[in-house]
């Protein structure tokens, strides 16, 4: 599926601000599952804006604005295309995720982070969807998927990112942030290595991840989670609408926790007061024929 | 009449860096001891008189940590100079450069380069990724040579049969150096005449070689690169050292507010305006660089500064993320990391190291605990040591349960049999540890300043140097070798 996505962030602030300093993690990465085909940062005010691939392979746009305003908007666009994963057709055991040289490669998501540390009850939720599905690796990590699902509704704007997933899992409620990384940290504590994934979803609901009629949806930056399946790669599963991913996901890109692939981050002089304001605009393009295609090229 | 200084002054069972096992008096100290000889005690007082007077001028102090917060004391010299011959000096110098440069080497193949070491198998990744100091956010950030370590401080010991033994690497921000000058100006004061007859090797040009190796590292579109020091300010404790060194250099000393990020160019504010910066010697620490990618209140750094870095305009030494080098838990790879980047046998030794216990591993130490010393890997200054046979049970009890709850953060080492120096103690000679912390530059090529800061474990007994540990400091005097080629502008003080 090709897509046009049109991430928006405006800051407006109670009064001027100057010398603003940012890290944008938007642009949709190119791995096996998408392919990026064009990709663009612009600032109001205008900005030079110096790109990076960071550590764990998302690309960061950095820009500064120093001279005094009162608004900022940052937009990327970007022209993306999906393609659809084979389905997984292979079961490791449990005693695969034991291995040396997979532990030794997968070590950064087996730690405990601010975002996805856990407790006994947390631990006990994950350890009973093994004792159903038994000791193997994909239904083990499909059964957290579910049990995540079933153990949180979603509400959108009951929690902000800094909540522990310990209360997450206490309230019973949340946002596609949390259900990402009650999965990471459920994963985690049975050993399965599990990172966050921060990127897109082309639908107008992030609670059923349904569909859409229209070719155009305004939503919001979505979250999901891959886990490392010994032998095979990483499995990408949206706990949030209970599905795995698929052509209408779009990823940025992923980390540890939330901290490692936030979309923006920065600092500035000024007064506290300012309001934020992001939006996603993604347009689903039509499907380009083969011959149209060929003719491209 | 004179008494004399070292009438019943017992080297005991330490390697003594004076006297030799039969009491003799090693042939580079000759002239020493024979001069403090002559001394009366009043001729003492007196160059004792001289000491202090030197160093209140330069209002030297040292804020320690830990007992009495934020008290600012002098961090006492001892008249006796430490001595160490020039045979001697130029092995050590090599052990040290190879070290350095081996360093080196390995931070930039972790930061920017292939990870040649992880994938060859020489040091576990995993061992990196989860030490302190390994910073992600610095992952691709080049220095420009390769210069990571522009300043490092390499903490050496001699052991009971006199071996020198590497036991930290200091690679971060190592502090001392202001101490080795000042030593060094106060002791022309108060021994002026044996600098002359003993040939002792300048050490006053520090700041001039500083300077140029910062200068080397500036991004090659610098012209006439601009450096300035960073500090955090007047709170911090090595603040005196930071002024100091700036004055060394002739540089301006900044804080972070005097600094500011314009399209990933680095300017300081001054009454004409804006100038760029080329090159930050940074006292600041990792986490307080840059809020917009670390600590996000820090108010001691730049926003926007790694990226500046990043962009190639602006250089900063040291570089961010060298704490995984000088990580305890590290420190045991070094021989083999020096073996795989430079093809050679490692030529100062390290001290014996158990880390990356496996459960028998770590039991075995447990069982030893009061024979050993246990070390927090990230910590610096001596903080969170415990030294075994010096520790109550109690204390004991507690490292081992500290060990047992993380076991990444704790190695255990031998204990060193630290050499000892005759150390003045009131108005008679006792026997004290002694380490030495030789400082290492590295610009267009590595160099080592001869001698370095001497820290003396100034309570009977106690094997801890470090300053922020109560413990004092020596003038370090290497001598220059007769048969050497005397240089031009390396003249004698």
């Amino acid at each position: 599926m090709r897509l046009d996505i049109r991430y928006r962030c405006a800051f407006e602030y109670g009064a001027l601000v100057h010398e603003s300093q940012n890290e944008l993690r938007a642009c949709p990465v190119s791995d096996t599952r998408q392919t990026l085909l064009g990709y663009r940062v612009t600032t109001s005010p205008a900005s030079r804006v110096f790109s990076f691939e960071d550590y764990w392979g998302t690309r960061v746009d950095t820009f500064g604005v120093r001279e005094p305003h009162i608004y900022l908007e940052v937009v990327a666009e970007a022209t993306v295309e999906t393609k659809s994963t084979p389905l997984l057709t292979t079961s490791p055991m449990f005693e695969a995720l034991r291995g040396p040289a997979f532990v030794e490669e997968h070590w950064e998501y087996l730690e405990r982070t601010p975002h996805a540390d856990w407790n006994g009850k947390l631990a006990a939720e994950a350890q009973s969807q093994i004792d159903l599905t038994g000791p193997e690796v994909v239904s083990a990590t499909l059964g957290i998927h579910r049990r995540v699902g079933a153990l949180l509704s979603y509400r959108p704007g009951t929690t902000y990112v800094g909540v522990d997933v310990d209360e997450v899992l206490e309230r019973g409620e949340g946002v596609c942030q949390d259900y990402a990384h009650l999965a990471v940290a459920m994963c985690r504590s049975v050993g399965i290595p599990a990172r966050y994934v921060s990127g897109y979803l082309f639908t107008d609901r992030d609670d059923t991840g349904e569909d859409v009629d229209g070719d155009e949806v305004v939503v919001q930056t979505h979250a999901w989670f891959e886990a490392a399946i010994p032998g095979v790669g990483w499995l990408a599963l949206d706990p949030t609408n209970r599905q795995a991913v698929g052509l209408r996901h779009v990823k940025i890109g992923h980390g540890r926790d939330y901290d490692d692939v936030s979309p923006l981050r920065g600092t500035y002089s000024g007064p506290r007061n300012a309001t934020l304001e992001v939006s996603v605009e993604m347009r689903r393009l039509a499907a380009v024929t083969s011959a149209q295609a060929q003719q491209q090229q | 009449m004179t008494t004399d200084l070292f009438d019943g002054y017992a080297p005991d069972d330490f390697f003594d860096e004076v006297f030799t096992e039969d009491a003799s008096v090693r042939p580079h100290y000759e002239d020493l001891v024979a001069r403090l000889r002559s001394f009366t005690p009043t001729e003492l007082a007196r160059r004792e008189r001289l000491r202090d007077a030197a160093f209140r001028s330069a209002g030297i102090t040292f804020t320690v940590y830990g007992e009495d917060e934020g008290v600012e004391r002098t961090f006492p010299m001892d008249l006796l100079p430490r001595i160490i011959p020039a045979a001697e000096w130029s092995e050590i110098e090599v052990g040290l450069i190879q070290r350095v440069t081996a360093l080196n080497r390995f931070l930039d193949d972790l930061y920017v380069g292939e990870r040649a070491a992880v994938r060859d198998g020489i040091v576990p990744a995993w061992l990196l990724s989860s030490s302190d100091g390994f910073r992600r956010e610095a992952f691709g950030v080049p220095v420009p040579r390769g210069a990571r370590c522009l300043v490092a401080g390499i903490d050496l010991v001699r052991d009971a049969e006199g071996t020198y033994r590497v036991l930290e690497d200091n690679v971060r921000n190592p502090s001392g150096i202001s101490y080795v000058l000042e030593n060094r100006a106060a002791m022309t004061r108060v021994l002026p005449n044996l600098f002359g007859s003993l040939r002792v090797r300048p050490v006053d040009d520090y700041g001039i070689t500083l300077l140029d190796a910062l200068r080397h590292v500036a991004p090659a579109a610098a012209g006439d690169p601009t450096v300035v020091l960073l500090t955090p300010g007047v709170h911090n404790s090595a603040y005196f050292e930071h002024a100091f060194l700036a004055r060394q250099m002739g540089v301006e000393l900044v804080e972070g507010r005097d600094l500011v990020v314009d399209e990933h160019v680095v300017y300081m504010r001054t009454t004409r305006g804006l100038q760029r910066v080329d090159v930050i010697y940074r006292r600041v620490d990792d986490a307080f660089l840059d809020p917009v990618v670390f600590r996000r209140d820090s108010m001691l750094g730049v926003p926007g500064l790694l990226a500046a870095a990043r962009a190639g305009n602006v250089t900063l030494a040291n570089a961010v993320g060298n704490g995984v080098a000088d990580d305890k838990a590290v420190y045991a790879y070094v021989p083999d990391l020096i073996r795989y980047y430079l093809g050679e046998e490692p030529i100062l030794p390290n001290c014996t190291t158990y880390l990356r216990w496996d459960d028998d591993q770590r039991k075995a130490v447990l069982d030893r605990l009061d024979q050993l010393v246990v070390k927090p890997v990230a910590e610096s200054g001596g903080y969170g040591l415990c030294i075994g046979p010096a520790a109550t049970d109690a204390e004991l009890a507690k490292v081992a349960e500290q060990i047992e709850a993380n076991p990444r953060n704790y190695i255990a080492q031998e204990v060193v049999s630290l050499s000892r120096h005759p150390t003045l103690v009131d108005d008679h000679l006792e026997g004290r540890h002694v380490d030495l912390r030789p400082f290492v530059l590295t610009g267009e090529k590595t160099t080592v300043i001869p001698g370095g800061l001497t820290r003396v474990a100034l309570r009977r007994g106690s094997l801890v140097v470090n300053s922020s540990q109560g413990g004092g400091s020596k003038d370090t005097w290497v001598l220059r070798d007769d048969d050497a080629k005397v240089d031009d502008g390396d003249e004698v003080t």
